[in-house]
């Protein structure tokens, strides 16, 4: 999906000119994404675009734009004995994403492994292929961030098609680091003045940064070692299983395919976001639920995102946003989670 | 995107059971259509969804294909509503198959409790019509009841051919009166009727429960835990390794399974046997409503 650029241009760009790239992407009718406080949203009216590096990251994560929480793969029309199959035609419109946090822009780099492994996700890379990033360097923490302890951080040009730092008030760096990027800035070229690297780079180099929680290689090493650690225990017996956590991570990708007749003759099947805290995620229809508890759901989750994806992708399946620890109704926080792992004293909670 | 595929024939082969014979609605389909024994699809009833089975019939059988299906939830239940000339959705083939180039020249010993003589009739089917390509052949079947046996028909010809030896069995309390079979659980049945574990593939499908008293019986007459082939029979939906399901630590069971060896399910995590964490959880949560 992104491919590193040889060089690597920095440019200068005014908040004015942003704001007419971004006019003109909504006039040609692409759709244009900007982080609000629940949700990335589609803007129509660039005039009250408001960039803020600062902003606590949005309830939800953009993912739904690419991984829709419910989306047809197939319709079907029955007649007297047959059935009728109709494939989905999947929407193919450019989605331009403005101001896209770091962690939230390093999640489809994530994702598309499991989307590619063995078997190629069309719904999936259709929507990543016209996916433009343009991600925005991050001046907000709060206590549940922890980018800069799964391999990100605050000023992370990772799955950025274009990175901006702002400047000042009125002028924002703009690094073009895809090819991809780059085909999309070039007809703007006009708008673009050169950059200097030293002026930015003072910039990222003292933005405040979370304080690495945990080493995640430890924390896999851990989790290796300790399958059936009473650990699991205290946190199963505090999660309520809402899965609440699932739906706001930008790179939980669990899914569930169920069909919906809309008439007696006429159905369509869907695939909806689905999570593995739900105590029927695995329930057999006999009966036999191989994970019937929530403590072993909860290792699932927490084995899942950074034991097993690591050893089968390579990566680990967290961004650090922290989101699934802001929204969890029983403060169940995922760093503290982690970060406490080897410590005796304390239980998992 | 599924196949359509004609439902030819319906066998009943107990109250809850039930067997579809199949043919692609498209030619084309029906010819490139190939699978091994031990591979899965997706089956759907429109309207109600997908569910999982092996494909029940041997891969020599190549004019239709089987699935067999207890009666247990909302596709199933749909399912069998279904009749003759209706017409379903087959995903598939799914998974990985039983090594059968690897069993040759050597004994086979299958062993099914229930509905998990659905994978293992494959195999059997299948090898039997590669009979001299393996040696002696012992089947070992195990039902609730008389009524709840499935295959009635063929379990009749196995037990006629003289180069199988099949046992059937029936949990105590299920035989009839004119029961001439053995009665009493798979893994006391197995003791009594084990062929030597020298140079011998056992093949094993069952509820979990069974798998896990019959393993010790196997590793007590000596069967090595790597020529002990079994299925996990896990929840699925995309058969295609994305949905998060069916993976147990790093292997999705519809990509990397359904069929495991027993020494590659005790490397992985034991989220099937884990009664002790169990235990100790009840004993939590009894002390907590206790107060």
């Amino acid at each position: 999906m992104t491919q590193r650029s040889i060089q690597m241009d920095e440019k200068i760009i005014s908040r004015v000119d942003l704001l007419n790239i971004c006019q003109d992407v909504i006039e040609k009718g692409n759709t244009l994404l900007t982080p609000g406080v629940a949700d990335y949203s589609v803007v129509k009216d660039v005039s009250n675009l408001n960039l803020d590096a600062s902003a606590l990251p949005s309830k939800i994560s953009y993912k739904s734009y690419v991984f829709p929480r419910t989306e047809p793969v197939l319709y079907y029309k029955r007649s007297k004995n047959d059935v009728q199959l109709i494939d989905v035609n999947i929407d193919s419109k450019k989605i331009v994403i403005l101001g896209a946090k770091p962690c939230d822009a390093n999640s489809l780099n994530i994702m598309k492994h499991l989307f590619n492994w063995d078997y190629s996700d069309e719904f999936f890379n259709m929507r990543a292929k016209n996916f433009i990033v343009i991600g925005l360097m991050c001046s907000h923490f709060d206590e549940y961030c922890f980018c800069t302890s799964v391999g990100s951080s605050p000023v992370s040009e990772k799955g950025s098609d274009i990175f901006l730092i702002p400047l000042d008030e009125n002028n924002y760096a703009m690094k073009i680091i895809t090819d991809k990027g780059k085909e999309f800035i070039t007809p703007y070229s006009g708008y673009l003045k050169s950059g200097d690297e030293n002026r930015s780079k003072r910039i990222t180099e003292n933005v405040k940064q979370p304080d690495v929680a945990f080493d995640s290689s430890e924390v896999y090493k851990w989790l290796g070692e300790n399958f059936e650690s009473p650990k699991w225990e205290g946190v199963g017996n505090l999660c309520l299983s809402c899965a609440q956590c699932a739906f706001v991570c930008p790179v939980c990708h669990c899914f569930d395919i169920t069909d919906e007749d809309y008439s007696y003759t006429e159905g369509r099947r869907m695939k909806n976001w689905d999570g593995c805290q739900f105590g029927n995620f695995t329930l057999h229809a006999s009966g036999h639920n191989p994970r019937d508890i929530q403590s072993k759901r909860y290792r699932q989750r927490v084995n899942h995102k950074f034991r097993y994806y690591v050893n089968k992708f390579g990566e680990i399946l967290c961004t650090g946003c922290g989101r699934c620890s802001r929204g969890c109704p029983v403060s169940v926080d995922i760093k503290e989670i982690v970060s406490n792992c080897k410590n005796d004293q304390k239980e998992l909670r | 995107m599924p196949h359509t595929a004609e439902i030819k024939e319906i066998i009943d082969e107990s109250p809850d059971t039930r067997t579809f014979r199949l043919r692609f609605r498209d030619a084309d389909t029906a010819d490139r259509f190939e699978f091994k024994a031990g591979q899965f699809a997706e089956y759907s009833a429109f309207g109600d969804g997908e569910s999982t089975f092996c494909i029940a019939s041997s891969p020599t059988q190549k004019d239709y294909i089987e699935c067999s299906f207890k009666v247990y939830g909302k596709v199933t239940q749909s399912l069998r509503r279904l009749n003759k000339g209706d017409t379903i959705g087959i995903r598939g083939p799914y998974g990985n198959w039983f090594p059968l180039e690897e069993f040759k020249g050597k004994n086979l010993l299958f062993i099914a409790g229930g509905i998990g003589i659905a994978p293992v009739r494959c195999v059997i089917n299948n090898v039997l019509d590669l009979r001299d390509e393996f040696k002696d052949i012992t089947i070992i079947y195990g039902a609730r009841s008389v009524s709840d046996l499935i295959y009635k028909q063929e379990i009749k010809e196995w037990k006629a051919r003289r180069d199988i030896k099949t046992v059937i069995t029936v949990d105590p309390g299920g035989e009839t009166a004119s029961w001439d079979g053995e009665v009493g659980f798979v893994p006391a049945v197995l003791e009594k009727n084990a062929p030597e574990s020298e140079n011998t593939v056992v093949i094993l499908c069952g509820p979990p429960v069974m798998i896990k008293f019959t393993m010790p019986v196997l590793t007590g007459l000596g069967f090595k835990d790597e020529f002990v082939y079994t299925t996990l029979e896990n929840r699925m939906k995309c058969g295609l390794g994305k949905c998060g399901r069916c993976n147990i630590g790093n292997v999705y069971v519809c990509k990397d399974g359904p069929v495991f060896t027993y020494a590659e399910i005790k490397k992985l995590p034991q989220e099937f046997n884990n009664f002790k964490f169990q235990i100790a959880n009840y004993k939590l949560q009894i002390a907590f409503l206790k107060g």
